[in-house]
Order: C-alpha cells, then sequence, then structure tokens
C-alpha cells in the first residue's frame, strides 16, 4: 500500500502540462492469482509502458481493455478453447487496447499503449479460469482515486488486507474479543502447527494463555522460544498457498541458544532425534519423542503467578546419563527440584523417570 | 449531437432487430415443440450444497465418511470437522494441524491425516468425540520450508500398506534457513526442485513403520488411488516436464518424467537431472496411462476415485472418477491394457449446471452419494461442499472406448438409433501430442483431423466400431461426438472424449 500511495504521489507529482506523458511501471505476478498492484493511476493522454515480471509458478498474461470490458474479454478468451493455447489466451477482440504473451514461470514481457481517455483501464489474465480472480485497474485520471477498500475494480482480496487475526488482548482495548478465525470459538491453550519464525519447518506454536506462548520445534524435537504478549498472527500463512509465516504477536523474552539441550552419556553425545506426537490433556499438549533410544515426554506449563514456565520431563528406557544444558546469561533463572545448574548443566542420573525445570524471567 | 443523433439511430435499428429476431425464433420453437429436447445431466443427478458451519474458511484438503455414516473434512486452517447428516449439524474433531491435504479413515474415533509436516493418527481415546492423541505416524522425508512441498495421501492396499505422495518445490519462493532432512543442491536448477529427500517421490510406508521412496518423477502428485484391481494411479499437474495434466499408473522403481526427484534414486549418478538428454530422460520414463487435454478439458486433476458403490451411483461401477480444479464436472477414466500397460480415455461427467467448479477431493457416502470437496488455495477454484445424488434413470453416455486394430469400439450405456449412430458427420476425431520437455507446458503438436471411414452398429446396438483413416502410437485421440441419440430418444450430453494411445493393438 506505501509503495502504490507513492507511485500515485509521483505522478500526481509530474502533472504538469497536457502533452502526452510516457510512463513505464513494472507490475509483478505474485502466487495466488495476483498482480501486486491491483491499481495504479496515469495522467490521461499516456503513453503507458508494462514491464510484467511473472513470479508465480504458473504461466500468466495481462490484457488491458476498454471500460468495463474486462469480464466480456474474460469470456471470449475461455471460448477460444483447445485455439486458446496458440492465441496466448488472447480473444480476437475489439475491446482490447494491449495484451502480453503468456509468460512462463519467470518471464518478462512489455507492452507499451497509450490511454488517451480519462477512464478506468481493467487489466486481466485471461489464461483460462484466471480471469475471475486475477485482475486490476489502471485509473487514466487526474482526480484522486476512490478508498482501496471500496474499490470494486480491485479484487476483493486485494482490497485490504485481511483483518488479523489478533489474540492480544492486552492493553484496554481488552475487552474485544476479537472473531474466531475457526467455526468455533477459540479456547486456550491452543496449537497450531505451522510455519514458525526461526524454527524449522515443523514447528507447533502453543498459546498457553492469550499472552504467554512458545514454539516447539517438531522436527528437532526442542523448545526454541518463547514469548508474551499474544500469541500468533496467521492470516499472511493461510492466506494463498502457504508461503507466508506464521508472525509472533508479541515479545520474545527467550530463545534456547543450546544449538540442543540434551545430551547422552557424556556432555559432548548429542543423541539423534525422533518427534512422536502429542497427547492433548485439558487442551495441553505433552510432546513425546525419542532421544537415540529415550524416551521422552515434555509438558510446558506456566507458573501460577504466570512469569515461569515449568518444562516436565519423563523418561522411559535411560540407561545412561543424561545432561540438560541452558545458556547462563539469557535473563532466565533456571532451576531444577533434582539438583543444582553447574555452569548451566543439569546432571540427570540415569533411570531418573521425572525431572521439572523451571524457567524464570 | 450529430453523436447522438446516430447513437440513436442505432439503437433503434437494434431494436427492430431484436424484433425480428424474436420472431424468428418464437417460429423456430414453435416448430421445436414437436422434437425431443436435447437432454440435460441435470435430469438425472441432484447437486446439493452442503450447509457449513459458521466462521467456516471451507477451503477442502480432505474428505471421507466415518464407519457410523458421519462425513469428515479437513480444512485450510488445520480444522479437522465431521457433519451428522440427520441433525445438519458439524462439530470440531480436531484443530490445529498445517494444512490437512488426505485423509483415510481408521474407526470412528481415529482417522490418520496427512499434514505438511507428517503423517499423523488423530485419536480420541477418552470418548468425548473430540481428538487427543495426535500420534507421529511417519515424518520421515525432508521439507525445505519451500510452500510448494505440499504432501498426499495416505491409501491403503490390500496387504496395508500406506502410499503418500511428496510434491516438489518451486523457485516461485526460496527455501528456509532451517530445514529438515539433508540438503542437495544438485537440483535446484530448474522451475520446481527437490533439494530434501524425497520431494517429488511416491512413498510406501510399510507395516514395520519404515517409509521407503516407491516411485519418482512426480511434481505435483495431488491425487492417489487404486483401481477395482488394485493398481495404484496417481495424477499429476501440467508444468514443467509436463505438457499437460496426467494420470499415472504408479509401479515400484519406476520414473514417471519429473526428473527433479532422480537424485534421491539409489545408485543414480551425480549429475545434474534436468541437464540430462531429454531423449535419455524420455527413454527413461513410464507413460502416462491418460493425458488430460490441458485448459479445455482439465486444468489440475485431483483425487481419483473407484466407483464402488453397488449401482447406488448410477451406473459406472468399477470405473474411476477424478476431480479438477477448473472445470464444473468430474472426469470418468475408461482405461484398457493394450501391450501390457494401461492406457485409455477420459470424458467428462456433467452433473448440471449447480455443479461448481474447484473439485479437490471426493469420496462416496454410505448410500451411494458423491461428495465433493472444493478448495480453491490461492489458484483458481471453489470453496464448500457438495453432494450429488443419482436420480436413478440411466442416461445416455459412453461406457467405454476400446482400441481396435482400425479405430475404437464405442459402449453406450443404451442402444443407440441406428440412424445417428451410423452418422459419419457424429464423430469428429482430431489427433495431437503434447511434447516432452523442461518448459512450462506445451502446446499441441502435429494437430490433424483423421477422418471416421467407417462405422459398424453391433447388434444390441450399443457399441459402434469406428474405422479411423489414421492410427499412431504416442498421440491424444479427441472425440467430439455430435447429435447421437439413444433409440428411447436420450441425447448424449458428455460429448469429449480423449484417448491417449500409447500403444497400438
Amino acid at each position: 500500500m506505501i509503495r502504490l500511495s507513492v507511485i500515485c504521489t509521483l505522478l500526481l507529482m509530474s502533472l504538469k502540462s497536457f502533452s502526452q506523458k510516457d510512463t513505464t511501471i513494472t507490475v509483478k505476478i505474485l502466487g495466488g492469482l495476483q498482480f501486486d498492484l491491483p491499481r495504479f493511476a496515469v495522467q490521461p493522454n499516456t503513453r503507458l509502458t508494462i514491464i510484467l515480471d511473472n513470479h508465480d509458478d504458473m504461466a500468466h498474461n495481462m490484457v488491458v481493455t476498454k471500460p468495463n470490458a474486462r469480464l466480456k474479454v474474460v469470456e471470449e478468451a475461455m471460448k477460444l478453447g483447445d485455439k486458446g493455447a496458440t492465441m496466448d489466451y488472447v480473444p480476437n477482440s475489439p475491446l482490447i487496447i494491449a495484451n502480453t504473451k503468456i509468460l512462463e514461470p519467470g518471464r518478462i514481457d512489455t507492452i507499451t499503449f497509450t490511454l488517451e481517455k480519462e477512464g478506468i483501464y481493467p487489466y486481466v489474465c485471461t489464461y483460462p479460469g484466471h480471469g475471475f480472480v486475477m485482475y486490476g485497474a489502471i485509473y487514466a485520471t487526474n482526480k484522486a482515486l476512490p478508498p482501496l477498500e471500496k474499490d470494486i475494480n480491485v479484487p476483493e482480496a486485494q482490497r485490504q488486507k485481511t483483518a488479523a487475526v489478533v489474540m492480544n488482548h492486552a492493553g484496554h482495548h481488552a475487552v474485544e474479543t476479537p472473531p474466531s478465525p475457526h467455526p468455533f470459538p477459540v479456547k486456550y491453550p491452543l496449537l497450531y502447527r505451522t510455519f514458525m519464525p526461526d524454527c524449522g519447518p515443523a514447528a507447533i506454536a502453543v498459546g498457553l494463555t492469550e499472552t504467554e506462548a512458545y514454539c516447539f520445534d517438531a522436527g528437532k524435537c526442542y523448545l526454541r522460544y518463547a514469548w508474551s504478549g499474544g500469541f500468533v498472527d496467521n492470516s499472511e500463512q493461510w492466506k494463498g498457498n502457504g508461503s507466508k509465516l506464521t508472525k509472533v504477536i508479541g515479545e520474545v523474552y527467550w530463545r534456547d541458544k543450546t544449538g540442543f539441550p540434551f545430551r547422552i552419556a557424556n556432555v559432548k553425545n548429542i543423541p539423534t532425534v525422533d518427534f512422536k506426537g502429542y497427547q492433548l490433556k485439558k487442551r495441553l499438549p505433552t510432546f513425546k519423542y525419542l532421544l537415540d533410544k529415550v524416551e521422552v515426554t515434555e509438558t510446558i506449563r506456566l507458573s501460577a503467578n504466570g512469569t515461569t514456565l515449568i518444562r516436565d520431563f519423563t523418561f522411559k528406557n535411560n540407561k545412561q546419563k543424561l545432561y540438560f544444558l541452558v545458556n547462563t546469561d539469557d535473563g532466565i533463572v533456571y532451576q531444577s527440584k533434582l539438583s543444582k545448574f553447574n555452569n548451566g548443566v543439569l546432571s540427570i542420573p540415569a533411570n531418573v523417570q521425572r525431572l521439572s525445570i523451571s524457567m524464570k524471567r | 449531437m450529430k453523436n447522438h443523433n446516430m447513437l440513436h439511430n442505432k439503437r433503434t435499428f437494434k431494436i427492430l432487430l431484436g424484433c425480428l429476431l424474436a420472431l424468428l425464433l418464437f417460429n423456430a420453437s414453435l416448430k421445436a415443440q414437436t422434437i425431443t429436447p436435447k437432454d440435460s445431466a441435470a435430469n438425472y443427478y441432484e447437486v446439493e450444497n452442503i450447509t457449513l458451519s459458521d466462521g467456516l474458511v471451507a477451503e477442502t484438503g480432505a474428505i471421507g465418511f466415518m464407519p457410523d455414516g458421519r462425513f469428515v473434512a479437513c480444512f485450510h486452517r488445520g480444522e479437522v470437522m465431521m457433519y451428522n447428516q440427520k441433525t445438519k449439524q458439524w462439530k470440531m474433531f480436531a484443530e490445529g494441524l498445517h494444512e490437512p491435504l488426505g485423509m483415510m479413515v481408521i474407526n470412528n474415533h481415529e482417522i490418520l491425516i496427512m499434514q505438511r509436516p507428517e503423517l499423523t493418527r488423530v485419536k480420541d481415546t477418552d470418548g468425548d468425540g473430540v481428538a487427543d492423541v495426535y500420534q507421529t505416524v511417519t515424518d520421515d522425508f525432508g521439507m525445505s520450508g519451500n510452500y510448494h512441498e505440499f504432501a498426499f495421501g495416505p491409501i491403503a492396499d490390500k496387504q496395508g500398506n500406506l502410499f503418500i505422495a511428496l510434491n516438489l518445490a518451486s523457485n516461485g519462493a526460496g527455501i528456509r534457513n532451517e530445514i529438515r532432512g539433508k540438503y542437495d543442491s544438485l537440483s535446484r536448477p530448474g522451475r520446481m526442485y527437490s533439494c530434501v529427500p524425497y520431494r517429488g517421490w511416491i512413498m510406501k510406508l510399510g507395516k514395520d513403520g519404515i517409509l521407503k521412496p516407491f516411485a519418482v518423477g512426480f511434481r505435483s502428485p495431488n491425487g492417489l488411488g487404486f483401481d477395482a484391481q488394485g493398481r495404484l494411479f496417481v495424477s499429476d499437474n501440467q508444468g514443467d516436464w509436463l505438457g499437460t495434466s496426467k494420470l499415472y499408473h504408479v509401479e515400484e522403481g519406476k520414473f514417471y518424467g519429473h526428473p527433479a526427484g532422480l537424485i534421491w534414486k539409489e545408485d543414480f549418478p551425480r549429475v545434474v537431472p534436468i541437464k540430462l538428454p531429454v531423449a535419455h530422460l524420455d527413454s527413461m520414463r513410464t507413460k502416462e496411462s491418460i493425458q488430460f487435454p490441458h485448459g479445455y478439458f482439465a486444468n489440475s486433476p485431483t483425487q481419483p476415485v473407484l466407483e464402488n458403490t453397488g449401482g447406488k451411483f448410477g451406473m459406472f461401477g468399477g470405473q474411476m472418477l477424478i476431480g479438477d480444479m477448473d472445470h464444473k464436472y468430474v472426469i470418468r477414466l475408461l482405461m484398457e491394457e493394450v501391450g501390457g500397460a494401461m492406457q485409455g480415455a477420459c470424458i467428462p461427467l456433467n452433473f448440471g449446471s449447480k455443479m461448481r467448479i474447484g473439485n479437490n477431493r471426493l469420496a462416496f457416502a454410505p448410500d451411494g452419494s458423491l461428495w465433493v470437496g472444493q478448495n480453491d488455495h490461492g489458484w483458481v477454484g471453489a470453496r464448500g461442499i457438495q453432494r450429488i445424488t443419482w436420480k436413478g434413470k440411466k442416461h445416455l453416455d459412453i461406457m467405454a472406448m476400446k482400441l481396435t486394430k482400425t479405430g475404437f469400439d464405442l459402449t453406450f450405456s443404451l442402444p443407440l438409433d441406428p440412424a445417428k449412430a451410423q452418422d459419419l458427420l457424429n464423430y469428429k476425431f482430431r489427433r495431437f501430442y503434447y511434447e516432452y520437455h523442461q518448459a512450462y507446458g506445451s502446446k499441441q503438436f502435429d494437430v490433424k483431423d483423421v477422418p471416421v471411414e467407417s462405422i459398424k452398429l453391433s447388434a444390441d446396438g450399443k457399441t459402434v466400431s469406428l474405422t479411423l483413416a489414421e492410427l499412431k502410437a504416442g498421440y491424444v485421440y479427441e472425440l467430439k461426438t455430435g447429435d447421437i441419440e439413444s433409440a428411447d430418444g436420450k441425447y448424449l450430453f458428455n460429448n469429449l472424449i480423449c484417448y491417449t494411445l500409447n500403444q497400438l493393438r
């Protein structure tokens, strides 16, 4: 949006005379059947060059039509049937002002045409099926554009950013409950397997409460970070094909900087891991994983006063000593009833069945 | 002013012309009353929109039925929802999954679900109707974090082995800093790539719990299914190395055409697969059983399912159906074994205008109705769930298209009107091929109309034997049928059928 308004402003600033202008605009094709610019403005009587850059993984074109002719052109393109492919899916139509070729993924094409009269000129991809969702509008005008969120010349999905699924109740707006993104009310603890930042691709985000959360790496089998102030915003991740990451809402107050906390037999021996899933009790997950042949469960909960994360472990088949490593300078006080941390290392004797480690902020 | 007058005159002229046309049409319609109207799919099938739960974004990733008859569906935001057909109520069964795109129901409390990072056993162990156990069945495959690495399946063979399919990554986006699995950059060049094991493969999970690579050469295999004989079929989507979308008969150890995943094949030389000569790759690959002509026939075929309703869904028992993302129909697959390999035809099965596009997942209900889960997922499609029931009457359709030494035998569902059946004008054949190459998609090459030279109608009036002027292996034979009519006055309304002729008889 910022970029769009800058372009619009620049265009309006360059308005000096009524002579023909030359303008070049690059339009990128993004994944999810969209042009990165859902609309832009030029002065009437502009010779416009559009550089179309296909960043998607499908083939697309761009057809600029006369005002109000987008749907007609899309329908004409559909009627081309099996002839379409050899014609770049562009019908032979007087309603078309200009068109690119069909661009394979990664290709670029340039078209130049003149828009003399004031008007709203649609552009659309006429590849079969795309035309009903993949379009935009060139405003040839000296006037201000209508608000984007009300502009019917722009696809609905691009009229505004999808309202973020904010689950942050901190602050004075706490009374307002955001609508659930699901067909049921949102309840905590709440778990999402999703793409999280600073984690492997098999990540699990858990909101313990509306404001306390952590990220567990289900590939590497350890707690990666914890944050406070909210849970997650999945709106970008859920949109389209899932390329964007889910966002953390709030502030990450702790990250595991050990690389992996457990050692087996000696303090240097990093075990292989194997994630086995989780069980929910009153919605709170208990993760199961293997450290070599040691069966581990881990439940991460919040202390009653809400300032301490408590990690409850159980072990089976731990015939050798285990070690649990922490960073001593990360602002967290680590404690365990089992014994003291010695330079950031907790020794866990063989056959210990239960262990709790508290992490106080 | 002048312009306005001209416009006005034009308008007057148009109105006059309109009146004239209307008169003509009125006359024509009077005449038409004595002629049987053309048939329509809506006379034979009912399409019902299933009412969805409030707040549901119905990008449907998987559907199925519980043994007790409840319908179950997975959605893009990670929900698994149960639908009681009697009460028409939805209830959450599981949540928080990462892009679930496949499921297999085990029992009334347990489902296997393929989500992006793993195959998961989702179980309700305390009987409250909500899952509490999410067991990792296998996550023994790589993930680069690229969005295009979708995972599909599972389906089980008769021995209980499970099969899943792993998409390639797309160079429309990069990979994550942290990945899962061993990184190999060898196959990064190219449109779609495989930089972690076993992207581009069909995987087999044995009863020992070990996931093994089964077959390679897939791009975006969004659909696995067994036919009545237990043969595994997998669909793949038009793109690089796929001139058009395809359906493969998948057998162990074979290579099906997209080279990116070859780097994970045991004993495969350390070469960039896409740099191998195309002719060499072509000689290595097993050809598809069916090609779906791109655009006008199908754009993205989805899940193949076996029609096993015992006649409850109509007359196509034992055949397979497959959905497509861009078309308002499902597609019937009419395959046969020729020269030791499966090949055959695809034909739309229309259900009438209420049918939506985006038909990503198909499942037959215990009552024999076909349920379709729709999806768009940032591409062309639709959202929601539709249920299709057969009204109990037979329509005129092509039941089989079989290659003969001289042409094709078409078997129809009803005896044909002999005159119409033997009219050469009612069969328009065209043949062409799609090229196997690295570029995205393919145009149709060597397009040629193929005249029908003679027609023979069988004694029961159901089979026409067409002799073609020419038959060549390596082509798609596309047939557009005309006004073929049954002896009892029903018209053919699914009139485009495309046969992939890999081998001659």
